[in-house]
């Protein structure tokens, strides 16, 4: 504890990332009662005002919908997907990369050439395809797609902590005593790679929300009424010229969010592998 | 030399087996797709027996397998089929053009980004902790952390909205050709290389770092030799190779970024022609498009490992004594 | 100016850390002639890297020098980076521990040697390949074009060494400076470059500093010795008398407690120092050794203080042989014996091994293994000795079941355990207990040690009383010299003797029959392998477990060993009592190893034989005598071709070797 106060105080931008990490949570939660309008009410006598005029904060649209309001509530379900998304890719990447790592031989073989051919698209336009052809996408539906594709990834990272750990020694010592595999791979490996781990999952914390907000913005995403801030951007891009705050504070909130959250990956991963 | 040859061969079988398993997937995928390939070719109003007719002619009611193999055997001879949507266009006579466009874009993004970001991540690396380091990490951190479209749109705020040096929108005029509109990819590229330069900064600068720390730039430092020296014949050399492995890696990101810019500007890439093949369930154009990226993106990643082994004198001249 | 070519004064090197400021030197003062060699011996923590690193001015950032260090008058901590560069490399050069990593892996070895002359001696690259070649000629480097051309990782350890000292004196520098430079490496190895040393010394007339933990590599190139404890100097002087007649107890005991030729395990214990070296923060003053000295009165800090004794020869300390406190070691050096425990045991067969072969790798084989045979009786030590690839932890490995092997037979009490782990019965698993080379690695670092030795205790032994298993671990851990409060700790908390203890304790804990001890100690430091060693025999006696004792130490191997087997290249080339090894006739091998084992006493000095060529290439079946290649002895072509007959000596004692007997 006194450590990571330590830390905290030798990288002060980490702060401010955590800072701005529990606003967007506090938004999700409480947000929407804070805001006047709903993500969905149309103020018919102002469309496109710019932010301040009425009420609106941020502005509205061309539907006359406040911009705030969306972006609220957009943050619910992108913060949803992503942290399901980072929590079950790591999960999974864990279990079969430790799988493969640890077994070795023909299993490892076999893992890694499917992990081949799962990488050769990349993950955005494999989520996309997959989405777009299922059609019709929502939170389960998203959660399940994003995670498939950043398994190869997760996995891989899993796969090579696990490497580095099951040449030591311990391990031998777990053998030759008759550990099962599952002993030796959860109760002697797992507690010592949490490090990497942990820092995997929060970075993948990071491109979920990046991913997730492509894909809105590919129109593959979460389908309208729900307001999604990659949505959001596409959508009042015709009107960039006249309002540009439709476009920018959906960006700047995406931004303002994966900015934090990758200060925050960075410093977890000072305080758990580098400066120990 | 051998072990090079040997390297490509494996790989191009891999990537022949990779295709063979993707095509397959995708052609897979299609067949659960929600929805009738000859009802969405004749629309809503065409009569049951229009549809059965052509479900017939097109063999649609053949068993899957056999379908399969037989699209298999056409792009085998370099027939893609027909576009759906495009009422019978032949894909071929649209697809290259595209293709053509998006390897320029990302050859464009792909000039500014890895100089740049090289030059960069070094000169963080050897300014550890200083100054010039925590902003260019900075920078690194934050334009990493922004999708392609976020950037792009500040970018157009910028430039094209308030600056008005550029256009919104990408598009080249009818009987135009993408060279004679440079313009349009300034803003599409800038866009690309944010994020790159972000990954591929990070990594230098990291794998610089180590590369200062190692027992090897101790010596060179200790047997005197200017420290200028020591970074560029020492340092350098070392420090890049897992950059290029890096850029190889991110080669994947690079085209899920091609499809997200191209269809925020509008570009008349590959990208957006699979976006608007996916909104306008064109299923051969999809198809075409997803292996198409899949060729290009392993055919990438393969160079950025042969050059890995070549650079690598640890693999070169593997054996010897030890 | 006066005749020493550095002076170190009053030097202080403090680093900031987040525990706080501590010292790695603290007021060193000390001075090198002209053509002089000097030696620095200390343990792991006490400062000797630092100090040669704050001479070329090269420390980390967070880092305060103090004090000044006049190189031929000019005080080099007042010197710019750009200014050390002058002195770097062409003035002072240095070597260090690890030869492998010090040489860049992307650059010809030509090309990393060429820089050094065309930079410092501004030659052109003709002048400056012709400088480079004569440097690794002068090294004794065969064909020094051919090696120019390669690239590190082409050559094997011992060569690159060479070629960082050719890179060393390729300016003929006025002082050079070794950071463990054959630590890493083979006894043999070892042995060549310190004849090497001792050469260039003759031929070109510089100074050297060099550092080490090894008393006996001190005793062979050094003439002046500094002994540093902690940051500090605690005793400096001709060799001779620091030898001789240490002042400062912890010199007496840091060379009583190395293992050598007449030390064994029956006559005497080995000396220890107990307690470990503790990080001194800055503000910390008084005598570091205090807390672990055995001669430490309430006064006698009072006293403290470096100071001259006699001409040259400072001490801080002169108690180590004051009689005011009983000698406590000579109360202690009885070690326990056999009788003292049990009557005379009926020995058994334990192991036997037959034929055992390994060979890893699929399409490039290596020969680990080829075909050794050999028995273990129950209660008794086989120290098996040899170098670097030799194929020893691959037997160790075999035998505890790590290892499947490719051919032949293990028989453990008669049954068969030809199989890896996975196919043994919990009963072989119990019986047969490993303990590894590095305690930290060994060890969960994630597990307290309550876990870490319970966790066989209750698979192997069945015993599934939570309080009964833990009673058993504080007895156990008694018995390896750790007290109650080490239940709850994890093995980052422990120094590295107290996690071999832990090790131990976690072997013994199922009472095996046979515990492999795979070069346990060689982590360690030597202050703290001598009380391992003491640990070990007392509880082998104790419980007449068997050992099969893995090490490269021969010394080690000489003190805790009943029979001794040295291998080669995956062979046996000498088995026997332990007696009947260590004397003549010898094997060429065990001789060349002997000689090259480097004597702690002055006033012994043997020359080591010098083995040139390499080791046999594993990735071929082996044809011949193994050793052919290197031999000093060789009868003729047929070493290499037919695999020599054994020897025997006497019922217990044989070797492999072409040599007729009889002129042995």
């Amino acid at each position: 504890m006194k450590y990571l106060l330590y830390q905290l105080k030798k990288h002060p931008l980490a702060i401010a990332g955590i800072a701005v990490m529990l606003v967007w949570l506090f938004l999700a939660f409480f947000g929407p009662n804070l805001v006047p309008f709903t993500h969905t009410q149309m103020d018919s006598d102002h469309q496109m005002v710019a932010p301040g005029v009425n009420g609106h904060l941020l502005g509205t649209d061309s539907l006359g919908r406040d911009i705030l309001a969306r972006v609220v509530y957009g943050s619910r379900s992108i913060l949803t997907v992503a942290l399901m998304t980072s929590l079950f890719s790591t999960v999974i990447g864990v279990i079969i990369g430790f799988s493969a790592g640890y077994f070795g031989g023909k299993a490892d073989t076999a893992f890694l050439r499917a992990m081949d051919i799962l990488m050769a698209i990349p993950p955005l336009v494999l989520s996309m395809v997959i989405l777009g052809i299922l059609g019709d996408s929502n939170i389960g539906s998203l959660t399940i797609i994003v995670s498939i594709a950043f398994v190869p990834a997760t996995a891989r990272v899993a796969r090579g902590v696990l490497l580095t750990e099951k040449s030591q020694e311990y391990v031998s010592a777990a053998r030759i005593r008759g550990e099962s595999h599952l002993y030796i791979m959860f109760v002697e490996i797992l507690p010592n790679t949490t490090g990497p781990i942990i820092v995997e999952a929060t970075a993948r914390f990071a491109y979920s929300i990046m991913m997730v907000a492509s894909l809105g913005f590919l129109g593959v995403g979460m389908q309208p009424p729900t307001p999604d801030w990659g949505m959001m951007v596409i959508e009042n891009k015709p009107i960039i010229s006249n309002a540009p705050w439709a476009v920018l504070f959906p960006a700047l909130a995406i931004a303002s969010l994966v900015i934090a959250i990758s200060i925050f990956s960075d410093f977890v991963s000072k305080v758990l592998i580098h400066e120990r | 030399m051998n072990r090079i040859t040997r390297l490509v061969l494996q790989r191009l079988g891999s990537l022949l087996a990779t295709l063979v398993i993707m095509s397959f997937i995708i052609f897979m995928l299609v067949e659960i797709m929600p929805g009738d390939v000859a009802q969405m070719i004749l629309g809503q109003s065409a009569t049951e027996e229009a549809v059965a007719a052509l479900r017939e002619a097109r063999g649609l009611n053949d068993p899957v397998l056999q379908r399969y193999v037989r699209w298999v055997g056409a792009l085998a001879t370099g027939d893609l089929g027909e576009s759906i949507y495009m009422q019978g266009v032949a894909i071929n006579s649209i697809l290259w053009r595209r293709v053509g466009h998006s390897l320029v874009l990302a050859l464009a993004a792909f000039i500014l980004f890895v100089p740049l970001s090289i030059f960069l991540g070094v000169l963080a690396g050897v300014k550890e902790k200083k100054p010039t380091d925590s902003v260019i990490s900075f920078f690194g951190l934050a334009t990493m952390a922004l999708p392609e479209f976020v950037s792009g749109v500040i970018l157009i705020t910028v430039f094209a909205v308030t600056l008005d040096w550029f256009p919104i929108v990408s598009v080249i005029p009818i009987g135009e050709t993408l060279f004679g509109n440079l313009d349009i990819l300034v803003l599409p590229a800038l866009s690309i290389t944010f994020v790159m330069f972000g990954y591929v900064s990070r990594m230098q600068r990291s794998s610089m770092i180590s590369v200062m720390n190692s027992d090897y730039v101790r010596a060179a430092i200790l047997k005197g030799m200017p420290r200028r020296y020591v970074i560029f014949r020492h340092a350098l050399k070392n420090a890049l190779l897992p950059t290029i492995t890096i850029i190889g890696m991110n080669m994947g990101w690079l085209f899920g970024g091609l499809v997200v810019v191209e269809t925020l500007f509008g570009f008349p890439g590959m990208g957006s022609l699979l976006m608007t093949a996916i909104k306008t369930r064109d299923v051969p154009l999809i198809e075409a498009c997803v292996l198409l990226i899949t060729v290009i993106y392993s055919l990438s990643t393969m160079v950025t490992d042969i050059m890995y082994s070549y650079l690598n004198p640890r693999i070169r001249y593997q054996g010897g004594q030890r | 100016m006066n005749d020493n070519i550095l002076d170190i004064e009053n030097l202080h090197v403090k680093f900031k850390t987040f525990d706080g400021l501590f010292s790695a030197v603290r007021n060193v003062s000390l001075s090198i002639g002209y053509d002089e060699s000097i030696g620095i011996i200390g343990e792991s923590g006490c400062g000797k890297s630092t100090l040669s690193f704050s001479i070329m001015h090269y420390l980390a950032q967070n880092a305060s020098v103090e004090g000044s260090i006049r190189f031929k008058g000019e005080d080099l901590l007042l010197k710019s980076e750009r200014e050390m560069e002058k002195y770097r490399g062409d003035r002072i050069a240095m070597v260090f521990q690890n030869p492998y990593s010090s040489l860049n892996p992307a650059l010809t070895i030509g090309f990393q040697l060429d820089e050094v002359g065309m930079h410092h001696q501004k030659l052109n690259k003709k002048e400056a390949r012709e400088a480079t070649i004569a440097a690794l000629r002068l090294m004794n480097l065969g064909d020094p074009k051919s090696i120019a051309r390669r690239y590190p990782h082409q050559v094997s350890g011992g060569i690159q060494q060479r070629i960082c000292i050719a890179m060393a004196i390729l300016c003929k520098p006025d002082l050079m400076i070794l950071d463990e430079p054959t630590t890493a490496l083979d006894v043999t190895t070892e042995a060549v470059i310190l004849d090497s040393i001792k050469d260039l010394r003759e031929k070109l007339k510089m100074s050297l500093m060099y550092i080490s933990h090894d008393m006996g590599v001190i005793n062979k190139v050094a003439e002046h010795v500094v002994v540093m404890y902690n940051g500090e100097i605690v005793e400096r002087g001709p060799k001779q008398q620091i030898f001789e007649h240490p002042l400062h107890p912890y010199t007496r005991a840091l060379i009583n407690c190395m293992p050598r030729g007449s030390v064994v395990k029956e006559k005497t214990k080995l000396n220890t120092i107990d307690g470990y070296v503790k990080m001194r923060g800055a503000e910390e003053t008084g005598c570091p050794f205090a807390d672990r000295c055995d001669k430490r009165t309430d006064t006698c800090e009072l006293s403290y203080g470096i100071r001259e004794v006699s001409d040259r020869h400072w001490a801080a300390c002169d108690r180590a042989y004051a009689t005011d406190i009983p000698d406590s070691t000579a109360v202690k050096l009885i070690p326990k014996k056999r009788e003292d425990v049990h009557g005379p045991l009926q020995p058994k067969e334990l192991l036997k091994i037959d034929g055992l072969q390994k060979i890893y790798g699929n399409r490039r084989k290596v020969h680990a293994v080829n075909g050794i045979d050999f028995s273990v009786q129950s209660g008794s030590v086989i120290g098996i000795v040899g170098e670097s690839g030799c194929g020893k932890s691959t037997t160790g490995h075999m035998v505890s079941g790590l290892h499947v092997p490719t051919e032949g037979r293990i028989l453990f009490d008669g049954t068969d355990i030809t199989v890896g782990w996975r196919k043994r019965s919990k009963e072989t698993l119990k019986n047969i207990q490993l303990i590894f080379q590095n305690p930290g690695r060994s060890l969960n670092p994630s597990h307290t040690v309550e876990q870490i030795i319970a966790r066989p205790m209750k698979r192997l032994a069945h015993i599934d009383d939570r309080g009964k298993r833990r009673t058993m671990i504080i007895d156990m851990l008694k018995k390896v010299d750790l007290g109650k409060e080490y239940l709850s700790k994890k093995p980052r908390q422990l120094s590295g003797g107290e996690q071999q203890r832990v090790a131990i304790a976690r072997a013994l804990s199922i009472s095996p029959e046979l515990i492999v001890c795979d070069e346990p100690t060689s982590a360690l430091d030597v202050s703290v392998q001598a009380s391992v060693l003491n640990l070990l025999n007392d509880l082998q006696v104790e419980t007449q477990v068997a050992y099969m004792f893995i090490s490269h130490d021969l010394n080690v191997i000489n003190y805790l060993s009943d029979h001794i087997m040295v291998m080669y290249a995956g062979k046996i080339c000498e088995y026997g009592k332990r007696d009947e090894v260590m004397a003549p006739p010898f094997h060429p091998y065990t001789e060349a190893l002997l000689s090259a084992v480097p004597e702690v006493d002055p006033t012994k000095q043997r020359t080591a034989i010098a083995l040139g060529g390499q080791l046999p290439d594993p990735t071929k079946k082996p044809k011949g005598c193994p050793f052919a290649g290197r031999c000093h002895r060789q009868v003729g072509e047929i070493c290499a071709r037919e695999y020599p007959p054994m020897v025997r000596i006497s019922d217990t004692h044989y070797y492999h070797c072409h040599i007729d007997p009889t002129d042995a």
